[in-house]
């Protein structure tokens, strides 16, 4: 009887099916087989995967291209985050305080996320041509030499962080605007009347209120600077001289270019391992540092 | 008017300025690369290589959209991205609907673990599998296939999560007295759950809609057949193939825009909802 009322209703099992049959298919599975793979030489083709052991993992640390990929990964990763976070936020805050317009501008900076990655890469390829693009014009007019852009190590990775940001920054100005709507506007009343300044209203109030919306906003915009592409690949591919090649890109390439499978699911699992830390140290401190109204 | 009043009123006016300033200056930089891509669009090939850059064609060639979409078959692709998104939002809906219901109304102990597996998994890089996923769906016989696109996708993890928080606050007791009426399950979950989370249905499947009509990497890795190819991928391959690479920029802003267009459009009719759902995404963490 006991066991019974654990397992709960059995039709509750049919209704799981659905979601999870794919689930463990595409994504379960997968995670459990890359790590196997990890282990193995193979080509894809060979009928025969051998086993070596952690020699991909040795291989792997070192390797000078995995610590530059680490770098460019990280690198890429606060260049994104803390721009949209910080963006956003502004943002948000600038059109919270009663703007006449709000719904136009909203829908301007919401605009770049809606549309397709790859045709807006393409746009700014275009828009970071060295010789007559839109970029260097305006620096040009402001009285700035022009840059290489994706031409040169030195600005390939920040041409490709600006697009990510453009692109994202939408996104976490509206999270950012729900969660100010969310604040009750008695805190404030009661803060003027002790006679707070509008600074010490942000830095005591807002702040510590939208934390929740900027703790999920960060996991959310970590996972996916870690798994940036589609920019990558239309702007820079990698190049030039790996100035933008992360460890997601390095994957790919040792994957589905050079077909090396054992070492690129060794690179997988540390992508892996290291959002799992990255995940669980931000939720062990949301959980202890984070208010809710 | 005392001299104090003045100022504060000065000092105040002096901020709104420079808040519309902010803002307005903002939503140029978000907006103009759009600008650029249709003003680009028109030019003529001189006036795209000109210095410094032209900002409106003197002669708009109109003629270069119709170029573009003969160039490549753009139709095809825009038919492939439809199909498969719509197909996979359909499935989405269903499936997460289901699980969101066991989850939330049904007596399901083993629901909690379910959850704390989903959650975890969700904070892990999907791409991170997308070698091993592409083994796995070689081994099925599903690669190049529309089918394979599909089925490889139909699982939204945010999804579940949005809807889960939205039936959570679907009162039990309606439930319950549903049940004491002589419903079934699953005439709770589409006749009640269903109406009653509309605004988060449409909200959960307009993000996805989206997301697969601009799907890239994993739709590239497991399609190599030209005719199954998303738009993404249908327009990067008229990026760097077709000689366009550096020749014929008119051509690919021309095909950028109406790559893009379907989406923006899409966006203007749905945002309202797009920006109510936010609200019941960001209770995700709590």
């Amino acid at each position: 009887m006991n066991w019974r009322k654990k397992l709960g209703e059995p039709q509750a099992y049919l209704y799981c099916l659905p979601a999870l049959v794919p689930y463990t298919i595409f994504w379960l599975a997968p995670m459990g087989y890359v790590m196997y793979l990890s282990f193995m030489e193979w080509d894809f083709i060979n009928p025969v995967k051998e086993f070596v052991g952690i020699e991909n993992y040795v291989k792997l640390f070192q390797d000078q291209k995995f610590y530059k990929a680490l770098r460019v990964s990280l690198l890429f990763a606060l260049g994104n985050v803390i721009p949209c976070l910080a963006g956003g936020l502004l943002l948000a805050l600038l059109l919270h305080s009663r703007i006449k317009g709000l719904a136009i501008y909203r829908t301007l900076i919401f605009l770049p996320w809606v549309t397709p990655m790859v045709a807006v890469s393409i746009v700014w390829a275009w828009i970071f041509e060295p010789r007559v693009g839109l970029a260097n014009a305006v620096l040009e007019f402001f009285g700035f030499a022009g840059l290489e852009w994706t031409h040169s190590s030195k600005t390939a990775l920040l041409a490709v962080l600006i697009v990510t940001v453009w692109k994202g920054l939408g996104w976490t100005m509206v999270f950012y605007l729900v969660a100010l709507q969310n604040i009750p506007e008695h805190l404030y009343e009661a803060a003027m009347l002790e006679g707070a300044n509008k600074f010490q209203q942000l830095i005591k109030i807002t702040l510590p209120l939208v934390s929740p919306t900027t703790f999920f906003l960060f996991l959310i915009t970590t996972i996916d600077s870690v798994q940036a592409y589609d920019q990558i690949n239309v702007l820079t591919q990698g190049g030039p001289a790996g100035a933008t090649r992360t460890l997601l890109y390095l994957y790919y390439e040792s994957a589905f270019q050079r077909f090396e499978v054992g070492e690129a699911s060794s690179v997988a699992v540390v992508m892996i391992v290291i959002l799992a830390i990255i995940s669980s140290l931000s939720m062990y401190v949301s959980r202890r540092r984070i208010h809710y109204v | 008017m005392n001299a104090t009043a003045v100022l504060y009123k000065t000092k105040r006016w002096t901020f709104t300025a420079i808040k519309y300033v902010l803002v307005i200056a903002f939503c140029v930089i978000m907006a103009f690369p759009f600008f650029w891509m249709v003003s680009n669009a028109l030019k003529t090939n001189d006036e795209i290589w000109a210095v410094p850059p032209v900002l409106w064609s003197a002669d708009p060639s109109w003629s270069n959209f119709i170029e573009a979409w003969n160039a490549a078959p753009f139709g095809l692709y825009m038919f492939n991205s439809v199909f498969t998104a719509t197909s996979i939002v359909v499935i989405q809906l269903i499936n997460s609907s289901m699980i969101s219901y066991a989850l939330t109304h049904m007596r399901f102990p083993p629901g909690r673990f379910i959850l704390v597996m989903i959650i975890v998994t969700y904070m892990l890089p999907v791409s991170a599998t997308y070698l091993s996923g592409y083994v796995i769906l070689s081994r099925m016989g599903l690669l190049d296939t529309y089918a394979g696109l599909i089925i490889s996708n139909s699982v939204t993890i945010f999804g579940i999560f949005l809807l889960r928080q939205a039936f959570l606050q679907v009162p039990k007791e309606m439930v319950e007295a549903a049940k004491v009426d002589g419903c079934g399950h699953w005439r709770i979950l589409w006749y009640i759950m269903v109406p009653l989370t509309r605004s988060t249905l449409i909200v959960m499947g307009l993000l996805s809609f989206i997301a697969m009509y601009n799907n890239y990497f994993w739709p590239m890795l497991i399609t190599k057949n030209p005719k199954l190819q998303l738009v993404s991928a249908g327009l990067r391959s008229f990026f760097i193939e077709g000689g366009a690479y550096g020749l014929k920029w008119p051509l690919i802003m021309a095909a950028s825009t109406f790559t893009i267009l379907p989406l923006v459009i899409l966006f203007l009719i749905a945002q309202k909802w797009l920006i109510k759902g936010v609200n019941s995404a960001q209770s995700i963490n709590k």
